[in-house]
């Protein structure tokens, strides 16, 4: 019996769907129900449905064998997994963003700015690592790019996708910091004690992936 | 400020009764284990100077129970076992290299900061040995033979240790002609199985189809001596050869030991967040619980920091894991009442002392009464408590 981790939503449907085009019997997770765990005694495999930035979690500590993830999650999580195979949806961009007159290198003359985020770790590891400069972050839940149109903060960092958003309230994309898109991770231990049932299904994952 | 007097601290828990004396009961045997091999034990301090770890590589200083002594100098509690017995064996003063190896062993309990949200313990207890002054396969062998009959010892079933090497990936490395930025890219993607990030870093730099390849191997290569000869034909640098040669030995010195069913080499295992491994690392691994239950690698250069040069191979088995994977697999740790309760009649107390006294020479946990049960009460009280004898001494009437 396999375990895996989906965070709910559209990455669970689009997983669920990879996952049976793979040949994997998939009707217990398709299931309409409020059921947190969905399991297919005859395919060997039970589905748990957490919150996306719970999956890493069930995975690291191997209450799930396997997840499917945003890379957003996992590079903001920092768990000590594998990760095996990028599911190529889910695409979008980890990016610095703020006023459009801070674009071409006009952010980097801010001293100790102050950034707003729903990520702390990643905006940290970005401008130290990368950038290598002393940042104050602010932790946020949602709506980030209230934050630099209030003077909360000079900039954000936060997914971005079509970028109409920021647009819309005189915000641009200035950095990217990553490239985001659906993963599949597995436990340490997982993969080398059910490697049989596990390594195949990550064969199969990306012959998919590889059609798309 | 709560009032915290009725709770444990975060990341600390009781080991209670049951589980306790099952823990206990798989010390001593370890402890005699590591008699039986040779092994001394040694307690180090549950506080050393915070300077012991605080050398690159050695632990993350942030996992670190730090605080300072009187004279505001910066301690820790103890993180792990390998350092402290470095410091001990770099520091002995009536050092005699003819007389090593030298082989310690130790059953301690490890502090270290987990992460805050989990359920991680901050406070475990570990069984290992250090070998130390002691090169080549069969001294690595011996460890992982070791480690292998200490997890059996304990009452793991299903093992597997998967054995890698350090220098197999600094041979590909030199072999390639990677620059240091890229090595630290790549044995991170390594260690996180990530093929996807070795891809495009190969890409991004032009490496050779056979190069690409060869890394490529690395993270995905299981097995035994397949997996050795499949690198042999591959690898050119002679510090990958000669790690291949170490695992070959190591697999056959533990084949003549009949431990090979429980083996396998992961090429991916590449010493990973500790960096002072330099040779052979390895990682047992069990069902029901996610993290590795066995940890341990050769590092040749660590004595060398504290000023003694001294090649070492060690491990350590996390007790506190075993002990969650036992459980979880349903081993019963049942919390056992004593054997027998032992009463007695007003004056007959030294006849009650003798009667208990000899219960116990035979092995038998037992009681003497200490509330003046009468021979009714004392009844009730055993069978209540699941005392399987109650005795009570009188008058022969």
């Amino acid at each position: 019996m396999l375990t895996i981790a989906l965070s709910k939503g559209r990455l669970a449907e689009k997983a669920i769907g990879l996952l049976e085009n793979a040949g994997y019997d998939c009707t217990a997770a398709k299931e309409e129900s409020r059921k947190l765990i969905l399991e297919d005694e005859n395919a060997g495999l039970r589905f748990i449905m957490a919150k996306p930035a719970d999956v890493p979690t069930y995975v690291e500590y191997g209450a799930a064998d396997i997840g499917v993830v945003g890379k957003d999650t996992l590079l903001e999580e920092g768990r000590d997994l594998y990760e095996v195979a990028d599911l190529g949806f889910g695409k979008c961009r980890m990016c610095v963003a703020g006023p459009v007159d801070l674009k071409d290198g006009k952010l980097d003359l801010i001293p100790n700015k102050r950034i707003a985020t729903k990520y702390p770790n990643i905006t940290r590891s970005y401008f130290e690592g990368v950038k290598k400069e002393s940042v104050e972050i602010i932790k946020l839940n949602g709506s980030i790019e209230l934050a630099p149109l209030i003077g909360l903060a000079d900039c954000i960092v936060d997914i971005v996708e079509s970028g109409r958003t920021l647009k819309e309230n005189g915000l641009d994309v200035i950095e990217t910091v990553a490239d985001i898109s659906a993963r599949v991770v597995v436990n340490r231990v997982s993969m080398k004690m059910k490697s049989s049932e596990i390594k195949p299904m990550i064969e199969k994952i990306k012959e998919q992936v590889a059609l798309l | 400020m709560n009032n915290n007097k009725y709770y444990t601290a975060d990341g600390f828990t009781d080991t209670l009764p049951g589980i306790c004396a099952f823990k206990k009961q798989t010390e001593s045997n370890i402890r005699e284990l590591f008699r039986l091999h040779g092994y001394k034990e040694i307690e180090t301090p549950g506080i050393e100077y915070l300077d012991i770890y605080s050398k690159p590589g050695f632990v993350p200083e942030e996992n670190l129970y730090k605080m300072t002594d009187q004279k505001g100098r910066l301690l820790a509690l103890r993180y792990d076992g390998t350092i402290p017995a470095v410091r001990y064996a770099a520091g002995i003063k009536d050092f005699d290299a003819s007389l090593l190896p030298l082989r310690l062993s130790y059953i301690e309990n490890m502090y270290r900061f987990a992460d805050s949200g989990g359920g991680k313990q901050s406070e475990f207890t570990q069984a290992g040995v250090e070998l130390m002054g002691a090169e080549g396969s069969d001294a690595d062998a011996e460890v992982i033979a070791l480690a292998i009959k200490s997890a059996l010892g304990a009452g793991i079933k299903d093992l597997q240790i998967a054995i890698g090497q350090v220098r197999l990936y600094d041979g590909i490395v030199k072999q390639l002609g990677l620059d240091e930025n890229t090595k630290d890219t790549i044995r991170k993607a390594i260690n996180s199985r990530d093929t996807v990030t070795i891809e495009k870093t190969c890409d991004n730099l032009g490496i050779s189809s056979e190069g690409r390849e060869l890394l490529l191997m690395l993270p995905d290569a299981q097995g035994t001596y397949d997996i050795i000869d499949a690198f042999r034909s591959r690898v050119t640098d002679p510090s990958a050869t000669e790690a291949l040669d170490n695992l070959k030995e190591i697999l056959d010195n533990l084949d003549e030991q009949g431990f090979l069913k429980y083996v396998s080499v992961d090429a991916g295992l590449i010493g990973g967040s500790i960096d002072y491994y330099t040779g052979v690392v390895f990682k047992g691994f069990t069902y029901e619980v996610g993290f590795p239950i066995v940890s341990g690698g050769r590092y040749d250069n660590t004595v060398a920091v504290f000023g003694r040069q001294m090649e070492c191979v060690g491990f350590s088995l996390s007790l506190t894991l075993t002990l969650t994977a036992l459980l979880r697999q349903g081993v019963s740790m049942e919390d056992k009442s004593p054997d027998v309760i032992v009463g007695y009649a007003p004056g007959f107390r030294s006849q009650a002392f003798a009667l208990v006294e000899s219960l116990r020479e035979e092995g038998l946990a037992a009681i003497l009464d200490t509330t003046g049960m009468d021979s009714a009460a004392l009844d009730e009280y055993s069978s209540k408590s699941g005392i399987d004898k109650c005795v009570y001494v009188e008058e022969e009437s």
